[in-house]
């Protein structure tokens, strides 16, 4: 970034801190914004293995500024991550500039887009260009993008350009994507259909990406076979330089009933994820909802193989340059104790399934009470997909440098990757008291998602009681317990939160890992937070311990290290 | 609509840009596993000197580069190790000269390091376009920093004479400093003892002895990695087999050595370099 839009960037921070935080309008022009500061001063903390941090005091900031005037828009992103919280130096997600800036006109039948956007086809399968900032995810595209409307209920977008990473420059790039979709709303397109409840989508998209193939990729033949390994070399004019991935897909619904559907597939993609083969890409992700009133079920299933699909194909490091995304279908909780057993989605190996039923004894019943009881129970399981390795892969001792691997398609393969087996039960006593209890037996295989560890098995029953003191004041009690004989063994965890609607809330919580089968790793985090809200803006500060671990967001993970120490974030609007 | 039709079909043309890739995708390098044990590497190891000659049997002035290559092993003995690449257009062939020196590998190098004339050398793959003639050949492999002991290289040559005439050359590489550069090793084939014409000053001298001959590069021009990186950890050996065949050719395997050239894949220099007789 130039100097020059450095200080100008600079000076728009500043000046927007300084000014009043209400949203600023001058005839049709309007300008608004939001600002957040996330900091954090860094204790040592052998024990847990928070190591010493040179500078002590780490922070992320940044700030979005909008303009817009009727169809026009325009906007810029500043970020100073240059020294940011260690989560984001160990992702890579260090510097600061504008990185983010765009313009952007629309009318009923076409909007223009350029510079970076974000955007997603479908259910992302072939293209999923978002941000995450509490992942350190920014993958948007650095480009063109054009939507059009030629009739109502058509729906055409085209985009064109280079995924962001990080803070590395965009000069002398050598790969860029481009990608076309398409919608039709059968609903919209023939009113008496959505006048008697049904509602239709059919869709189509096309992505490929372009890398030039400038280096050749070396692997090595019988890896395990020490008296015959042999290098071998895949030369440039056989690595795919445009590597493209298409979809179809389908919506339907009538009344209570929802259809979603869509199937992907991608062309041969040599590339490090998955170990250098040719075999094509495919996906298929399935999703039916059903409700009325008092119930409701939700069913789907996912199968992604070889589906990583990145702008480079030497580019393994966490979500980096990812160009689609495969979704989780798991059920997310909130619970800490199994935050690091979430289960994360696994683009080039996964098939598994979803369900979840939903209840509520009716009010004014016996088992209901006076304000009816709602029953949550869900199942998943996930496993990796079938893979026979091909002839040339049993020649070779490997799968590097061919179609790798058959796999019949809705063949279960023999890892168990996470099961998830939950109910819940939430009721409400009176208008003061509230409860919800949970149980979930969780079986997560941390060799595969993680890594190292084998094969975590855990009963996690968990409380949540809530008393509003009246109608301003409330107090929280959550409390919960892991019981497991693996990893690290049963923790068991309390918080207690108090707040006053709106603008204060105050918790003090602790997580005790009482069944290490070290003792001397039978570790207290401890942490106590408070926040003031007034109006946009929110002040939190907060004091503890973070154990070392995952964080999962939407089956998106990135790797926590152990910290100590005092936070304070700052979050604003205008 | 009709335009917007055109535009969608424009675009959806540009992006049917695939690369469908037809097998099979991977060449295997040649390198085949070590089949000898190699003997503990008793401490005495120094580095040697590559010297990369340029000559050709037409050119007049190449005869006295050879009389001073024979003064520089008088002076440097088995420290320096010369490889003789005939190229350039006095390594043509004609009626005279029928014989053919030239190898695929010679002309990539002196192509890559600029010779043009001969006679020429370069001295551990230092470069200098053009190559230095042979009064600074003393000098330049004097320059060569010779206290940094880099690696140390062994070769033993298994030559299957007459079966098939197949050559199986084993070495292994012992790295005895760090070096974050990725490393790679180059196998040549050299013949002493070739007796064909060659110009000496005006004459022509129609049984002279051509010595280091450069005759195949074993593994390609400029050889194979022996991690998949080319890094080489310190402390650690690595080894590295790779043959080639006698066969069809006139070729004596008994004035015939096998050259070990390990040497930087980013500077191209030359950090160790060993040479071992085909048959003992």
């Amino acid at each position: 970034m130039s100097k020059k839009l450095r200080i100008i960037a600079l000076g728009l921070l500043l000046c927007s801190l300084t000014t009043s935080m209400a949203q600023h309008q001058l005839g049709n022009s309007r300008i608004s914004g939001d600002f957040g500061f996330n900091g954090m001063y860094y204790i040592p903390d052998s024990l847990i293995g928070a190591e010493p941090v040179d500078s002590k005091v780490r922070a992320n900031a940044f700030i979005n500024l909008l303009y817009s005037n009727g169809g026009f828009s325009a906007g810029v992103r500043y970020e100073y991550y240059q020294f940011p919280l260690l989560d984001f130096e160990k992702i890579d997600y260090k510097g600061q500039g504008v990185r983010y800036f765009f313009a952007d006109y629309k009318n009923s039948f076409i909007q223009v887009t350029t510079g970076n956007f974000y955007d997603q086809f479908g259910n992302g399968l072939t293209l999923r260009a978002y941000e995450d900032r509490q992942l350190g995810i920014d993958n948007s595209l650095l480009g063109a993008r054009v939507k059009v409307t030629p009739y109502k209920g058509i729906y055409i977008k085209g985009v064109w350009g280079i995924e962001r990473l990080n803070f590395e420059s965009y000069a002398g790039r050598n790969d860029y994507v481009r990608g076309l979709d398409g919608e039709v709303a059968l609903g919209e397109l023939i009113p008496k259909m959505q006048e008697k409840g049904f509602t239709a989508n059919i869709g189509a998209s096309f992505v490929s990406k372009f890398e030039k193939a400038s280096d050749e990729i070396n692997v090595t033949l019988f890896p395990d076979d020490t008296a015959n390994r042999t290098a071998g070399t895949i030369t440039t004019d056989k690595i795919p330089q445009n590597v493209p991935v298409w979809a179809t897909r389908l919506s339907f619904g009538y009344k209570g009933f929802r259809l979603d559907g869509e199937y992907a597939q991608k062309m041969n993609d040599p590339n490090i994820t998955n170990g250098y083969i040719y075999k094509k890409g495919d996906a298929l992700f399935l999703s039916a909802t059903y409700s009325m009133k008092g119930f409701g079920v939700a069913a789907s299933f996912i199968r992604a193989d070889n589906m990583d699909f990145r702008s480079q194909r030497m580019q393994n490091k966490n979500s980096l340059l990812f160009i689609n995304n495969i979704p989780a279908i798991n059920r997310q909780y909130s619970y800490q104790l199994i935050g690091n057993y979430s289960y994360a989605s696994q683009p080039n190996s996964q098939i598994g399934a979803q369900i979840q039923v939903n209840y509520q004894i009716p009010k004014k019943s016996k088992l209901g009470g006076k304000y009816g009881t709602d029953l949550t129970f869900n199942y998943s399981r996930f496993h990796n997909t079938d893979q026979q390795p091909v002839d040339a892969a049993l020649e070779y001792g490997t799968m590097a440098g061919t179609d790798g691997y058959t796999s019949s398609f809705f063949k279960f393969g023999p890892e168990l990757l996470y099961q998830d087996i939950g109910l819940e039960i939430s009721h409400r006593f009176t208008k003061q008291w509230k409860l919800i209890l949970a149980y979930n037996y969780i079986t997560y295989n941390l060799t595969e998602l993680q890594g190292h560890g084998g094969m975590m098995r855990g009963h996690l029953v968990a409380a949540d009681l809530t008393y509003k003191v009246n109608t301003k004041h409330s107090l929280r009690l959550e409390a919960q317990h892991l019981y497991t004989k693996d990893d690290k063994g049963s923790w068991v965890y309390g918080m207690l939160e108090y707040s006053i609607s709106p603008r204060w809330f105050i918790s003090v919580g602790d997580q005790w890992n009482y069944g290490n089968a070290d003792p001397n790793m039978r570790l207290h985090y401890y942490n106590i937070a408070g926040a003031f809200v007034w109006n946009t803006t929110r002040i939190a500060l907060n004091f503890g311990k973070t154990q070392e671990g995952i964080l999962c967001i939407g089956g998106v993970c990135r790797a926590v290290p152990a910290s100590y120490g005092v936070g304070l974030s700052l979050t604003t609007s205008f | 609509m009709k335009k917007i039709t055109t535009l969608i079909i424009a675009i959806a043309a540009l992006l049917v840009s695939c690369d469908k890739i037809e097998g099979p995708y991977v060449v295997s390098s040649g390198r085949e596993a070590v089949t000898v044990d190699f003997p503990e590497i008793d401490g005495g190891v120094y580095r040697k000197v590559l010297l990369e000659e340029y000559t050709g049997h037409r050119c007049v002035n190449c005869p006295s580069a050879h009389q001073k290559l024979e003064e520089l092993h008088g002076i440097f003995q088995d420290t320096l190790i010369t490889v003789g690449i005939h190229a350039t257009a006095l390594a043509n062939t004609t009626m005279s000269f029928p014989y053919d020196f030239r190898t695929e590998a010679g002309n990539q190098l002196a192509n890559d390091f600029g010779i043009s004339s001969v006679p020429a050398g370069i001295v551990n793959r230092v470069p200098h376009t053009g190559g230095w003639g042979k009064d600074e050949w003393y000098n330049k492999i004097m320059e060569v920093d010779r206290s940094k002991v880099y690696a140390a290289i062994q070769v033993i040559n298994q030559y299957d004479f007459p079966a098939t005439g197949n050559l199986k050359v084993n070495a292994k590489v012992s790295m005895l400093e760090a070096y974050e550069h990725p490393l790679s090793l180059s196998l040549f084939l050299i013949e002493d003892g070739i007796i064909k014409p060659q110009m000496d000053g005006e004459e022509m001298v129609t049984e002279y002895t051509h010595n280091h001959v450069l005759r195949a590069a074993i593994n390609g021009t400029y050889g194979g990695m022996l991690t998949e990186n080319g890094v080489l950890e310190k402390g650690n050996g690595y080894t590295y087999g790779y043959s080639v065949s006698f066969a069809g050719k006139d070729w004596v395997p008994e004035h015939c050595s096998v050259v070990a050239i390990l040497f930087d894949k980013v500077t191209g220099e030359v950090l160790q370099v060993e040479k071992a007789p085909v048959i003992l």
